[in-house]
């Protein structure tokens, strides 16, 4: 069937170049498809990278994010700390205006703090914002927060769409119909389940965003279409109804050999795909169980087969473009693929290619991920583990993972390949600090450590700090980074399409975009 | 007549009722919660706020108190609000129900105008080249997988002639999710009216008309089809709520804006209102389909309408 539609595809695509088919969309309009919809328009109603992505281009942030994925000023000229960093203090850009036409300024920034720590609906986020106790309008255009403990965390936070201002005009109807912000896109209309519509914000200033442009973006609009089936998104891309999208990933070798379309892969994603594993029973309670999996896990090998050139291999428990990423460093402490190590330690345990150590695999659904988990299952197999696949939805992965984690019963283990993004190292605090998001590993002297990474305001401090919790990760096997990045992270762009750029942690820009040819 | 069709309405709204119940149940028996879900992929909240949005949600209270709060609530009118962007579920589903309901009619109109003419000429030429040609067809058409059909299609038609758009919710739109829908059961509907055909056709009466000489396209025409017809009438009741379900697969490969997609999403995210909200109304509009089409089969065959 792949090859009679390869076939077929080859064929349409040789007949719509020949017939010169025009562009179906408005000349002026940037058509973007992705496999799914907003949860919804409030920044603090939803968690989704699909929501994070529309609010990137809604709303303005106080900080924004450089190529390498730091905090840089932005909608906040400058801000500074007190010593024990539970005060900070933001000097805001004067004239930056709403949608509406009101003025941005402090306010707009407390009432969003406000909403976000509200007694009945608080932002599903709240926990991100830290211990903020009070949100100050010391002027229009200064706003201090204060904090009950000292949260380092709170900087890089503020330079993501998490923490998207939220106008104060915004009233009846926010989150669903209507969206008021200060970002280069004003919403138009949400179909909900098929479309955004979004017009250019013509007062649009750009202080901090990665984009060249400074002001409005140059196209006048921008629609963002749900297309869930990826041979329907690339028809799409074909035919010319859509300008940009997720392409299926089988197909990508073949895309980059006709040449028509360009993929563009998303660099600093901060995600992070791994090994964990069912610790409080046998056989992964015992470290050796869990190096012995490390070591006969060659990840290089395993994702040039699967993805090319599209993902690498990470070394570390947060990846490329998160505060304490080194890969030397990560390099000299994660277990390296040994085989014949591999096999020692099994035999210490008393397993051997006739007694194999059994264990499920569990893997989420889609991006291929299936396929690279049966390379993996060849690896173990080949030093005498015998890993059985489960593959699963993310939301049936997450909730078996913790299930797996609380039964103590039984001698089959339980490992599998975890995925996770966020935009700094406190990720590992939500994950590993007791009780644990899944239920996992714990251990006093790592609490203590992740505790540390919390309230060390000197960066050069936090980092050694952050890079000691890597280390007893990587040591223990407790966090096995595989390979960045992991999902939805690869754009097929069509020719006409100019200045389109993905910004760090997959934020899509479309303020440089100009619909050429 | 009208007890016949009350007896009918009273079924169905047992059956809705006993939906409601099962519903609240199922979702409870797959494993993982919403709101654990709802944090998947973007951490940095603690335990206690995930409790406080569990609570917020009345998901922490025992299941029969969330099913009294829910029926509660249900005859009001109120469906609750989704959990993932707490819109109201009501607004959610009506928003996007004509847009499936649009497509299962397009899809049971094409099935019928192609099926029935099918089935009926196979009957009339049973035995022939003819009959077993289009069998072969039919089979063919029972026997392919929605998602091939409709990726054939848009290849052939969106991308080979450029005819109609890949994706969108226009009419031109409809064209294609309803064919690829349509054709499936057309074939069905081929081989039913072919065989319900042919067992009329050797039902004493008609054999009388036959031995009285009448020519065969009379018989067929004047005893025949009216009676043969019934089955076919059972299965359009049967085939719509069919249709409404492989109307998921269709909406997803055409990017059809209706309830199908909708639910296929809510389940992956757990949002336990949402799935209420489709099967109930999915229970609701198939059983409301069910007693249209035993209406229309009493008015068709008076020997219901009696017993």
């Amino acid at each position: 069937m792949t090859f009679f539609h390869t076939n077929l595809r080859r064929l349409a695509g040789a007949t719509a170049l020949a017939a010169g088919l025009a562009s179906s969309a408005t000349a002026d309009d940037i058509v973007w498809a992705r496999y799914g919809d907003i949860d919804s328009l409030d920044p603090h109603r939803a968690t989704s990278t699909l929501s994070l992505q529309v609010w990137s281009l809604l709303y303005d942030t106080l900080l924004a994010t450089d190529a390498d994925g730091l905090p840089v000023p932005h909608f906040a000229k400058s801000w500074e700390s007190n010593t024990d960093g539970t005060e900070y203090t933001f000097n805001l850009q004067d004239g930056v205006m709403c949608h509406d036409g009101t003025p941005l300024d402090a306010n707009d920034v407390k009432y969003t703090i406000d909403t976000a720590f509200s007694e009945d609906t608080p932002s599903l986020t709240k926990g991100s914002w830290g211990p903020i106790t009070a949100a100050e309008v010391v002027d229009p255009l200064t706003i201090k927060l204060t904090l009950e403990t000292p949260f380092v965390a709170l900087i890089p936070f503020l330079a993501d769409s998490f923490s998207s201002i939220i106008c104060d005009s915004n009233g009846e109807g926010f989150g669903t119909t209507s969206a008021i912000g200060s970002g280069p896109w004003k919403l138009v209309s949400w179909t909900k389940g098929d479309r955004i519509v979004l017009e250019k914000n013509p007062d649009y200033q750009n202080f901090g965003k990665l984009a060249e442009n400074p002001g409005a973006p140059h196209e006048d609009g921008l629609i963002i279409a749900v297309v869930p089936e990826p041979q329907a998104r690339l028809a799409a891309l074909t035919t010319g109804e859509v300008h940009i999208a997720e392409p299926p990933f089988d197909d990508v070798p073949m895309i980059k050999d006709e040449g028509e379309l360009s993929i563009i892969v998303a660099e600093n994603t901060g995600q992070n795909v791994f090994w964990e594993f069912a610790v409080h029973r046998p056989p992964f309670n015992d470290v050796r169980a869990r190096l012995a999996v490390a070591h006969a896990t060659d990840a290089a090998t395993a994702i040039s087969l699967i993805y090319g050139d599209l993902s690498i291999q990470e070394n570390c428990p947060v990846s490329r473009g998160v505060f304490g990423n080194d890969q030397d460093f990560c390099a000299q402490y994660r277990p390296a693929y040994d085989p014949e190590k591999s096999k020692e330690l099994l035999a210490e345990l008393g397993y051997s290619m006739d007694n194999p150590l059994e264990t499920a695999l569990l893997v989420w659904t889609g991006g291929n991920r299936q396929k690279l988990g049966e390379v993996f299952q060849a690896q173990l197999a080949e030093v005498g583990i015998k890993a059985s696949i489960e593959i699963m939805d993310i939301g049936s992965l997450n909730a078996r993972v913790r299930q797996e984690n609380e039964n103590t019963e039984g001698t089959t283990g339980s490992m599998d390949m975890m995925t996770w993004s966020w935009y700094d190292p406190d990720i590992l605090y939500a994950l590993w600090h007791t009780p644990g998001a899944y239920r996992g590993y714990t251990s006093p002297e790592l609490d203590a450590m992740l505790d540390e990474t919390r309230v060390l305001t000197d960066p050069e401090a936090r980092k050694a700090k952050v890079q000691e919790v890597f280390k007893y990760l990587l040591e223990n096997a407790i966090h096995v980074p595989l390979y960045t990045p992991g999902w939805e992270w690869v754009f097929a762009v069509r020719p006409e399409v100019e200045g389109f750029f993905v910004a760090p942690f997959v934020y899509p820009n479309f303020s440089d975009v100009k619909l050429g040819g | 007549m009208w007890r016949f069709l009350g007896t009918r309405i009273a079924m169905g709204a047992f059956t809705i009722w006993i939906t409601t119940i099962l519903v609240t149940l199922l979702i409870h028996a797959v494993p993982g919660d919403p709101v654990q879900i709802m944090y998947a992929q973007s951490q940095g909240t603690t335990p206690e706020q995930i409790e406080e949005v569990r609570r917020s949600l009345g998901l922490d209270r025992p299941i029969p108190v969330q099913y009294v709060m829910y029926m509660e609530r249900l005859l009001q009118g109120d469906l609750g609000a989704t959990i993932r962007g707490g819109q109201p579920v009501l607004e959610v589903i009506l928003q996007r129900l004509p847009n499936t309901l649009l497509l299962a009619c397009a899809a049971m109109f094409i099935a019928i105008v192609i099926g029935v003419p099918i089935g009926f000429l196979a009957a009339y030429r049973e035995g022939t080249l003819t009959d077993i040609a289009l069998m072969i067809v039919a089979i063919a058409g029972i026997s392919m997988p929605h998602f091939w059909l409709g990726l054939m299609l848009l290849f052939f038609f969106a991308l080979e002639l450029g005819w109609l758009p890949v994706s969108g919710n226009g009419w031109l739109n409809l064209i294609l999710p309803a064919l690829t829908l349509g054709l499936s059961n057309a074939a069905i509907f081929a081989r039913l009216t072919r065989s319900s055909m042919i067992d009329v056709m050797s039902q004493d009466y008609v054999q009388t008309a036959f031995a009285k000489g009448l020519p065969k396209a009379l018989v067929l025409r004047r005893h025949v089809l009216r009676a043969g017809l019934l089955p076919v009438v059972t299965m359009m009741g049967l085939q719509f709520a069919f249709m409404m379900g492989g109307a998921i697969v269709v909406e997803n490969i055409f990017s059809w804006n209706g309830v199908g997609r909708m639910a296929v999403e809510a389940i992956f995210q757990r949002d336990y209102p949402i799935i209420q909200g489709f099967i109930l109304t999915f229970s609701v509009v198939v059983v409301c389909v069910a007693i249209a089409i035993d209406a229309l089969y009493a008015v068709l065959d008076p020997r219901i309408r009696r017993s």
